[in-house]
């Protein structure tokens, strides 16, 4: 009778009962890369938000309709749910797992912390007031929000712990089989200590406008600590085979769609027909973006679309040929990102070794070849008014305006980065649309499931952060 | 001279012999009553013509007598007649006077009377608190709900068990199909049994008369008594043919003023070389959103650019399409032949049937075919013990079912194409045309006009021959049982039973479509077991007082086992359907194994006094493999009383033929779904050589308790006159608490789900029905049979003062909720913005939203269903027609906030109050004033841009509405069924050797919506059964009307 079969039938014969830590970890390293790199409408709009492109047929998205796709779920879904859940089994797992060798299980565990941290660090920033406190307790079917500074203060904290836990002497030991399980970093404890400086760095200088000394120490404590070169950037190396394809192949190319276009804000500055690099072509411009399939004139090869409004892909140049590539590796922190967070902390007086101006040469320039780019072009690009350090932006132009302009255009596969960087720095300025719904956001609304199930927590929240409005901006976000 | 003629009269419903019915010779006082097996023998004078077979309960049978001496005659049960038998939990079989619960029983004839090949289809309209909803896919699902929604993550669905059998209705969709988005509807299962098979259906619905089946008997169970065989040996024979049109009511109407785009602008090209730039379409745009049609405007359409159009290289007028999607549509056929033999004797009988039905679809190249042979035959190996077994072996072949759902550019959903996404400059028949040159995907919808590679949307014809899905179902499902008379008053019956089905799915996505082509396949095995042991019990404890009871055991096993893999990336070679063929690696297929099993005792007792006063008491416990040792024994009981109080007043009121009076309550428990009190991880495809874990959406819980039903009925049954005007009145309320539910929880728990023991589901509802035969001579009967119901649903309570739980969300910003306080499967989205209950419009002339998108805006619960059947027979001719209403309930429909936004519907062109194009920009005098008023109160004047020029959208679609603006009313008043027949006389038919009966019928069914509310579509269609995806429609399709005949002879 049943008593006789009930341990057999009430466990599922093909689920496992028992994982790998590294399997965990793995799996965050990929939710976590494809939800930033990814164009997908239900999920990430921020490349509309920062005005690289703009839609054909169905330009909803880029007037900052957030709710009809439910994109502020399936943001928070994949970053709680799908990353920071599978961080804490990850970690929880560590000490037992027998794949994991002694002398790693610190690297291991500070792994996941740091990756962790990265995915907290995206919550509160686009969100504001997060459930931190009381998240990811399965018994807390609604947790409450937590106030976004403390929580990011107790991010920096952890972030500190983190770093002074990893044993350089010894490798991540994320192991399947004997082959490294680490998709990011490939087992190499001294490119997770860069990373989780690099994201010190980052949260430091997002912290700059409204704590300035704390980032001072922050910063200048991440010296010599950092990505030295486009050798150390942050990525991770999509492969050749659905389903671990880059996203963005997903939907450029798989999809067999045509949904996305520069705008012509973009496109003019990198055409250099205006902005501040008029007469200079960049020359990341036909690796951003492919020639458009019908120009109009014939010689308008690369043209842009109006922002928010809906456009040709014929006439328009669709984005270029190295977003479509199935193994284009997903960014979570660049090199030339590091070097435009330190030419800024130099500008803003820290000590962070260098001028705003090296460092911001040595971004654009790590840029420039990230892309793709010889160091000759980046020599050139550099050369002319409109991008030279000292002259850049023209007579009175802020550090903020100069390192703005550029890091955008760099960040240009960051859009996560971008529109963060874009809310700090101001620059390059932007304008919504007329078609637009509301201001140009700078956070995202709540998912509106969290207002069905947990209301009473969503209005308080709302409250603190003054309005569940995507024009409210965050607490590091002061002008 | 007088002679002699003997026969036997037996039960048609169970073919045992009928003891005490009267054999008269029609017209004389000349009779006899049949012995204790039925059996009859009598002197009848040479002058008879007619004998006349009647029984208390059954319908009175003319026998014309011949030059035989021997008659078997069998008598099926009167429904209007109270003291009938009734098929009962577990087989049992009462007299409806005895019976202290609402059980409907309905014949086989019924169900049939339309040759509706779907006999659970067939039950629509005719039961009151039996809400059925057919979709209209070929072979697709039907919703049954019986006293409405109980379980608010679980299944809904009745039990269903044929002749002792609990058969499966399992609906094998995929979850993203049932919640409205992409996929094929295949149907469900209990549609495989033969509908010339069933002699009766029995629907039992509240929990008192269903508690004796178990956990699974809380949504009510469908009884179904398959015939068996009668004295002698008997032939019937069905042949029938059906055609069906859709109904244009229920498909979209489009505008014939502007052709395709978003925004009212030509592309310029120099097509011919001549120097001089050329028009051309926006190719690529799947919206009529685009410039006015102008005859004199000759422009490159994609007929221009696709070879094996008539048009190609050349431009055409532009102008509306002379063939709009309607055409699209074949006519449907369905042929439907089966033939029954069946016979008895005094040691047994048997009986052996085949079905046949070849349904064609109104879509081009859709076919499903069912084939069912069943058995059944039962033996008297001595005077006690008797051994039968029945088996029922069914094959259904689908092939190019319809794509349901929406799934954006690579629908197989043609209707999303059609309602939603379509260029009305764009001819069905041209695309035909174009389709046929080389059977290529020449569609209409380019990537450019260089590129004419399919954008969004593949050519509907290439769809529907290259990229069709195959299915089978092989089934087998029966019982043997040996039943063993221990004294006159015990027997037992030992029983197995079994019901196996294996399913394939083959789903072919053609390489040269939009997207990545593929190929995908899904195997899956049910097999469930059930060992029976009852004893029965039947005694006179004294003289007024009687006693049945029973006193038994249930094991039952189930497996279900199932396989989904697809290829990877696109196929290597086109046409190539098989897994080998994928162009990437694989990806591991989606294995699952689910066991469940049960292990249940049961008890009941009847105690009848005087045959007036009615005791029933069952009493079952359950142990189910699903919940943890410490909960997974359950115990309930139920109680029932009735009164027949027509038996006090014999005397005093002869005018009342029967009256009874009924109350009962019961409970049911259940355990939870398979696997879902342990945890265990998911290990998606590895990356590479990497492998990967995850932690799972849902949390399961070991702490589950079993959830229960308790529910509570009364009511009065009825009937005057010698039972020409009866009814039956029931009020009843059930709660469903304790619901195992995967609550959705913030994710930012870290799951989504977590199982708990929660929640409250109150159903509360009266049903109605009754019958009146206003005329009834020798010539001419007219019956009319009427129910009503009214259901109330209300979630009365969720998981720890938890107001919400969203069941799923569907495309078009809306989900589907359970909320407290509200009806079950409420309708969130944006709503418009009131002040003093006007619509607030904009400055800009369109309506204000609200900003959330959780407004409560659909209760997809209708507020009442019913049906009204009229029969008129005079002579050998019947006339039956049903009216099947539903009244209330609303409907979301996607179709309308796209289609409209898409520009298709005549609204969103014409003229505005200035008699001018409503497309014209705001500024030449177009656009349209929104009823509403202004922020501050006044009536608005401002006239909204409908052109379409800055966003590509009309005024009135999903651009610029809420989603509130897309509901609507979604009651329905159908002509359901209609049947003209006619028996040829007795007389001639015995002239041709012989055969014994000859009916001809016609046959219609839809034929006739006679009131809806909801534009262009059927409100009743919805993507599959189930919970999920009521209340929505989307790429919905027309309804079908059936017209048809069938031919019965019997031997």
């Amino acid at each position: 009778c049943v008593g006789s079969l009930e341990d057999n039938f009430n466990v599922d014969p093909k689920s496992p009962t028992t994982a790998l830590a590294s399997g965990f970890i793995a799996n965050a390293e990929r939710t976590l890369a494809r939800t930033v790199v990814s164009t997908n409408v239900n999920l990430n709009p921020l490349r509309f938000y920062v005005q690289y492109w703009a839609a054909t047929d169905y330009p909803t998205e880029s007037r900052y309709d957030l709710n009809t796709r439910s994109i502020p779920g399936a943001f928070w879904n994949a970053l709680y749910r799908d990353c920071l859940r599978d961080l804490r089994e990850a970690k929880a797992t560590i000490p037992n797992d027998l794949s994991v060798p002694a002398a790693s299980k610190a690297n291991a565990t500070a792994v996941a912390e740091v990756l962790e941290i990265y995915t907290w660090a995206t919550l509160v920033e686009t969100f504001g007031n997060v459930p931190y406190s009381e998240a990811l307790n399965f018994t807390n079917a609604r947790p409450a929000y937590d106030d976004q500074a403390k929580v990011y203060a107790d991010l920096i904290a952890r972030l500190d712990v983190a770093i002074g836990q990893f044993n350089p002497a010894a490798n991540t030991g994320l192991l399947t089989g004997t082959a490294s399980a680490d998709l990011l970093n490939n087992n190499s404890t001294a490119l997770w200590i860069k990373f989780a400086n690099a994201l010190k760095l980052r949260m430091a200088l997002t912290l700059a406008d409204v704590d300035n000394a704390k980032a001072k120490t922050m910063a200048e404590a991440t010296v010599g600590k950092l990505p030295a070169s486009n050798a150390d950037v942050i990525d991770l190396a999509f492969n050749g085979t659905f389903p671990n394809t880059n996203p963005l192949y997903e939907d450029l190319v798989r999809s067999g769609r045509t949904d996305f276009v520069g705008t012509s804000f973009f496109i003019n500055q990198l055409k250099g027909t205006t902005g501040p690099v008029t007469g200079t072509v960049d020359p990341r411009l036909n690796d951003y973006f492919d020639p458009a399939t019908n120009p109009t004139p014939a010689t308008n090869l690369y043209n842009g679309g109006t922002y928010g409004g809906a456009n040709s892909p014929e006439t328009n140049s669709q984005p270029g040929a190295k977003l479509r590539a199935q193994t284009l590796p997903g960014v979570l922190i660049s090199y030339a990102q590091v070097e435009f967070l330190l030419a800024e902390a130099a500008a803003r007086g820290y000590a962070v070794g260098g001028t705003p101006e090296s460092h911001y040469n040595a971004a654009v320039t790590a840029s420039i070849l990230e892309w793709g780019g010889t160091a000759a072009e980046a020599t050139a690009y550099l050369a002319q008014p409109g991008v030279a350090y000292a002259t850049a932006g023209g007579a009175g132009a802020t550090y903020k305006q100069k390192i703005g302009y550029q890091e955008w255009v760099a960040l240009y596969n960051q859009p996560v980065d971008a529109w963060r960087e874009w809310r700090r720095l101001d620059y390059p300025v932007l304008t919504a649309p007329t078609t637009a719904i509301s201001g140009i956001p700078v956070r995202f609304l709540y998912p509106v499931v969290e207002q069905n199930i947990n209301g009473a927590n969503y209005s308080q929240a709302a409250a603190a952060i003054g309005g569940d409005k995507v024009e409210t901006k965050l607490f590091w976000d002061k002008f | 001279q007088d002679r002699t003629i003997s026969g036997r009269v037996t039960d048609r419903a169970n073919g045992q012999g009928l003891p005490g019915a009267t054999v008269l010779v029609k017209g004389t006082t000349v009779g006899a009553s049949t012995n204790a097996d039925g059996g009859f023998s009598l002197s009848v004078p040479s002058s008879a013509t007619t004998l006349s077979i009647s029984s208390i309960g059954y319908t009175t049978v003319d026998q014309t007598i011949g030059s035989e001496n021997t008659y078997n005659v069998s008598l099926g049960a009167d429904v209007k007649q109270l003291g009938e038998v009734v098929v009962t939990a577990l087989g049992q079989e009462r007299t409806r006077n005895s019976l202290p619960f609402a059980a409907t029983q309905i014949e086989g004839d019924q169900i049939t009377a339309a040759r509706n090949p779907n006999p659970i289809n067939g039950l629509s309209g005719k039961v009151a608190g039996v809400q059925i909803r057919q979709s209209n896919t070929l072979g697709g699902s039907t919703n049954i709900l019986i006293r409405g929604t109980k379980s608010i993550t679980g299944n809904n669905q009745p039990l269903f068990v044929v002749d002792g059998v609990p058969i499966s209705n399992a609906n094998t969709n995929t979850a993203t199909q049932q919640t409205g988005g992409g996929g094929y509807d295949y149907g469900n299962a209990a549609a495989d049994i033969n509908p010339d098979d069933i002699a009766t259906m029995t629907i039992l619905k509240g929990a008192a008369a269903t508690a004796l089946y178990g956990e699974r008997a809380s949504n009510g169970v469908i009884l179904i008594t398959t015939k068996k065989g009668r004295q002698g040996l008997g032939v019937t024979i069905n042949a029938g043919v059906t055609g069906g049109r859709i109904d244009k009511s229920t498909f979209i109407t489009y505008q014939k003023e502007y052709g395709a785009g978003y925004g009212p602008t030509f592309g310029k090209r120099d097509f011919n070389g001549d120097g001089v730039l050329d028009l051309y379409n926006q190719l690529n745009a799947d919206a009529s959103v685009g410039p006015r049609f102008d005859p004199n405007l000759q422009v490159y359409q994609w007929s221009a650019l696709v070879p094996g159009s008539a048009h190609f290289g050349s431009p055409t007028p532009w102008v509306a399409a002379e063939n709009d999607p309607s055409t699209f549509f074949q006519t449907a056929m369905t042929l439907n032949n089966s033939i029954t033999v069946d016979g008895a004797n005094d040691r047994g009988s048997f009986k052996i049937g085949y079905n046949s039905v070849r349904d064609k679809g109104i879509l081009p190249n859709s076919q499903v075919n069912k084939n069912v042979v069943n058995f059944a035959g039962s033996y008297n190996l001595t005077s006690r013990l008797t051994a039968s077994a029945s088996v029922n072996f069914s094959v259904v072949d689908g092939k190019g079912r319809y794509g349901t759902g929406y799934s954006g550019a690579t629908s197989e959903n043609l209707m999303t194409n059609f309602r939603q996404w379509w260029q009305t400059n764009v001819d069905i028949k041209e695309q035909k045309q174009a389709y046929d040159y080389q059977n290529l995907n020449a569609s209409w919808n380019l990537t450019s006009p260089t590129n004419s590679a399919a954008k969004y949307w593949n050519n509907p014809y290439f769809s529907r021959y290259k990229s069709f899905e195959t299915d089978s179902r092989y089934r087998t499902f029966g019982n043997v049982a040996l039943t063993y008379k221990v004294t006159d008053w015990f027997n037992v019956l030992g029983r197995v039973t079994l019901d196996s089905n294996d399913d394939l799915q083959e789903e072919r996505y053609a390489y040269g479509s939009v997207g990545v082509p593929s190929y995908g396949r899904y195997n899956r095995t049910y097999r469930e077991a059930n060992f029976d042991l009852i004893g029965n019990f039947k005694a006179k404890i004294t003289e007024n007082v009687s006693f049945t009871g029973l006193l038994g055991a249930n094991l039952r096993r189930q497996a279900t086992k199932s396989i989904r893999a697809t290829t990877n990336g696109g196929l290597v070679i086109p046409e190539l359907y098989t897994l080998s063929n994928s162009l990437s690696t694989l990806t591991p297929p989606t294995e699952s194994d689910v066991r469940q099993a049960v292990d249940g005792v049961f008890a009941g007792a009847t105690f009848g006094f005087r045959d007036m006063v009615f005791l029933d008491l069952t009493a079952r416990r359950d142990k189910s493999s699903t919940l943890a040792r410490a909960n997974n024994a359950f115990f309930y009981p139920s109680a029932a009383g009735s009164f027949v109080f027509s038996e006090m007043l014999k005397e005093t009121a002869p005018w009342l033929s029967y009256g009874k009076v009924r109350v009962n309550y019961a409970e049911v428990g259940a355990g939870a779904t398979a696997y879902s009190i342990a945890d265990s991880y998911d290990k998606p495809t590895a990356f590479g050589s990497v492998a990967l874990f995850s932690v799972p959406s849902t949390k399961n819980n070991p702490d589950l308790k079993p959830e229960r039903t308790k529910s509570a009925e009364a009511g009065i049954e009825a009937a005057f006159l010698n039972t020409r005007l009866g009814f039956e009145a029931t009020v009843y309320q059930s709660n469903t608490v304790d619901q195992i539910i995967p609550i959705n929880v913030s994710t930012a728990s870290g799951y989504g789900f977590r199982y708990v023991n929660a929640g409250d589901v109150r159903n509360r509802g009266v049903e109605l029905s009754g019958f009146v035969v206003p005329v009834k001579n020798d010539n001419v009967t007219w019956t009319i049979n009427a129910n009503w119901t009214k259901n109330q649903n209300r979630v009365m309570s969720l998981f720890e003062g938890s107001d919400n739980i969203v069941l799923t969300t569907y495309q078009g910003g809306v989900s589907s909720n359970a909320t407290v306080g509200q009806p079950f499967g409420t309708i969130r989205g944006t709503n418009y913005v009131f002040l003093n209950g006007q619509k607030v419009v904009q400055e800009d002339g369109y309506y204000a939203q609200t900003a959330t998108a959780n407004e409560v805006i659909a209760n997809p619960n209708p507020d009442w269903t019913g049906g009204v059947s009229n029969t008129v027979s005079y002579k050998g001719v019947s006339l039956y027609f049903l009216v099947d209403v539903r009244k209330g309930g609303q409907v979301f429909s996607l179709d309308r906030s796209y289609g409209l936004d898409t520009g298709l519907t005549p609204e969103t062109a014409g003229l505005n109050d200035l008699g001018n194009p409503s497309r014209n920009p705001v500024a030449d005098g177009g656009g349209v004033i929104f009823p509403g008023v202004q922020a501050d109160g006044t009536p608005n004047t401002v006239r909204a841009d409908n052109s379409g020029e800055a966003d590509g959208a009309t005024a009135y679609g999903t651009t610029h509405n809420p989603a509130a603006a897309f509901v609507y009313d979604a009651s329905f008043v159908k002509l359901r069924e209609v049947s003209l027949s006619y028996s040829l006389p007795k007389a001639f038919v015995s002239k041709v050797g012989a055969v014994k009966g000859v009916d001809i019928s016609i046959v219609g069914r839809n034929l006739w919506i006679i009131h809806k509310n909801l534009p262009y579509a059927d409100p009743e269609d919805a993507p599959s059964s189930g919970q999920f995806g009521q209340g929505y429609s989307t790429g919905s399709y027309p309804a079908v009307r059936t017209l048809g005949a069938n031919l019965r002879l019997s031997f």
